[in-house]
């Protein structure tokens, strides 16, 4: 059982990571750096030089160091479903007994073969973006699954927390709220990102600055979306902390921290803008948004425990 | 609590650090290599114009082997020298060359239809003929691409040649992820020449 709990926590934070790599292979533009799925150039270990590469392939794809960064992604998806793998077994050794860790659990497992497979497609697309954007968002998916099997995972042995805390009832409409604005909010965020590099495909040589002028509409959204993301935030924040008694250290933690985090949010945000797209502040902006993702889910679960065990 | 939120905060930074030399990495291994001059040759275009390695000078080139009546790769490759050349149609550093491997059939009268028909009639892709013996020279000993079997016989490559006529790299003209890294490529001789 103990075994579970930490491999919960494990698989978790693997694919948080996973989700960070994943981002920098994208920024890095590595994501065909293996042109064939799921070896690499023919070969289960990607060549180190031009002379191990098969014939039929043509030298000009071969970029070593982009074979290795896609290649490491790989590696690191495997490792991931590996962990995965093992949690679910574990999950329906100890927990086969209680939905609410049996079915999430069961379907982050089929969730991430399913993203395996979507890696595939998108090396046969040659990157298509709409691919990109559904890989990106199962992950996010995917995580939000662990953390929820996590956080009920953690309650079986921790049966006094939430007991004292008292949320304001009717949540659940806000927390999906959220959740949707915040899922949409990363779309559309893609979508420029994806907009952006359409336009550089079929432009090679324009400028950032021109780009984002063409991109007008999906960055007012984005803009917007992420204003009312912004007043939701402080809602959650005040219904879960302020109006309510005696909140646990958790639900305060994670509300105060949500707020933070979409504080920075909204700071890499701009930075993008006036630091032409930085990639590694892409790859931030993104990945801070796979954890506000998270922490929603912990308000959910904190919150619906204390609901459920204080009538 | 403080401990695992300051190991978190470390592991962040460190996954940071990693991150931006990867990227940095990825950023700077699009070198593209020098392989060597495009000897002298001297050929005519569509429009009956003589076209020589002095029109390289000062151009980003794409150039090609092909023949009009072609069923085999070409129209492949055709296509997507046609895709190239509307993606760089405001780029007037960037032209095309095809050269035609067979010159018995492929008269300049012949070219220039051809040249209509594929919208390569803006003088920025140019369809060279010349003699047999010429164009096997050229194709073996200048571009190192094999010319013993013409017309059939020719290869699929897109040579890239920039603005000193030195050959920089070669790509598979009848593949999808070659044209997109011949893209980028393109872009970046174009940017290196303009700044």
């Amino acid at each position: 059982m103990r075994l579970f709990r930490n491999f919960t926590i494990l698989s978790t934070i693997l694919t948080y990571i996973l989700i960070f790599i994943g981002g920098m292979v994208r920024v890095a533009g590595a994501g065909m750096g293996c042109p064939d799925w799921p070896k690499c150039f023919g070969r289960w270990i990607p060549p180190t030089s031009l002379e191990q590469l098969p014939d039929h392939i043509d030298p000009a794809k071969f970029n070593i160091v982009l074979a290795w960064i896609e290649y490491g992604n790989r590696l690191f998806g495997a490792l991931v479903g590996l962990s995965i793998a093992i949690t679910l077994y574990l999950g329906l050794k100890h927990c086969s007994h209680l939905p609410r860790i049996k079915w999430p659990m069961v379907a982050a497992f089929f969730l991430t073969l399913f993203e395996g497979w979507l890696g595939s497609v998108l090396v046969k697309t040659v990157l298509n973006p709409f691919t990109i954007t559904l890989h990106l968002f199962f992950a996010l998916i995917i995580v939000m699954l662990l953390v929820f099997v996590a956080q009920e995972t953690y309650y079986i042995s921790n049966i006094d927390a939430e007991k004292n805390s008292h949320y304001p009832p009717k949540m659940k409409f806000l927390f999906a709220l959220m959740a949707i604005s915040l899922l949409t909010e990363v779309v559309l965020g893609t979508e420029i990102r994806g907009g952006l590099e359409m336009i550089r495909k079929d432009n090679p040589i324009v400028e950032s600055q021109f780009l984002l002028d063409m991109l007008g509409p999906f960055k007012y959204a984005h803009t917007i979306l992420g204003i009312l993301i912004t007043i939701l935030s402080v809602l959650i924040w005040f219904s879960l902390v302020k109006s309510s008694i005696n909140p646990s250290q958790l639900m305060v933690q994670s509300s105060t921290l949500i707020i933070a985090l979409i504080l920075i949010q909204i700071v890499t945000g701009e930075m993008l803008v006036f630091l032409k797209f930085m990639p590694i502040i892409q790859l931030f902006h993104l990945w801070i948004a796979s954890w506000i993702l998270g922490l929603i889910s912990v308000q959910y679960v904190a919150w619906q425990r204390s609901v459920i065990i204080n009538g | 609590m403080a401990k695992i939120f300051s190991y978190a905060l470390a592991t962040i930074i460190l996954l940071g650090i990693g991150a931006s030399w990867i990227i940095d990495k990825a950023k700077n291994s699009h070198d593209i290599p020098h392989l060597k001059s495009v000897p002298d040759f001297s050929m005519i275009n569509q429009e009956g114009e003589s076209f020589s390695q002095d029109n390289l000078q000062g151009k980003i080139t794409i150039l090609d082997f092909m023949f009009t009546s072609c069923m085999g790769p070409c129209p492949l490759m055709t296509t997507n020298m046609s895709k190239l050349h509307k993606v760089f149609l405001n780029e007037p550093e960037v032209q095309f060359v095809s050269i035609t491997v067979d010159p018995e059939v492929d008269n300049q009268k012949k070219l220039k239809e051809y040249s209509n028909l594929v919208g390569g009639n803006d003088g920025r892709w140019h369809f060279l003929w010349s003699d047999i013996d010429s164009i096997k020279n050229l194709k073996r000993n200048g571009f190192m691409l094999f010319a013993d079997n013409l017309p059939e016989g020719h290869a699929i490559k897109f040579v890239l040649i920039d603005h000193e006529g030195t050959i920089r790299k070669y790509y598979d003209g009848t593949d999808n992820s070659s044209q997109e890294i011949l893209k980028r490529d393109v872009a970046q001789l174009v940017k290196g020449l303009r700044t």
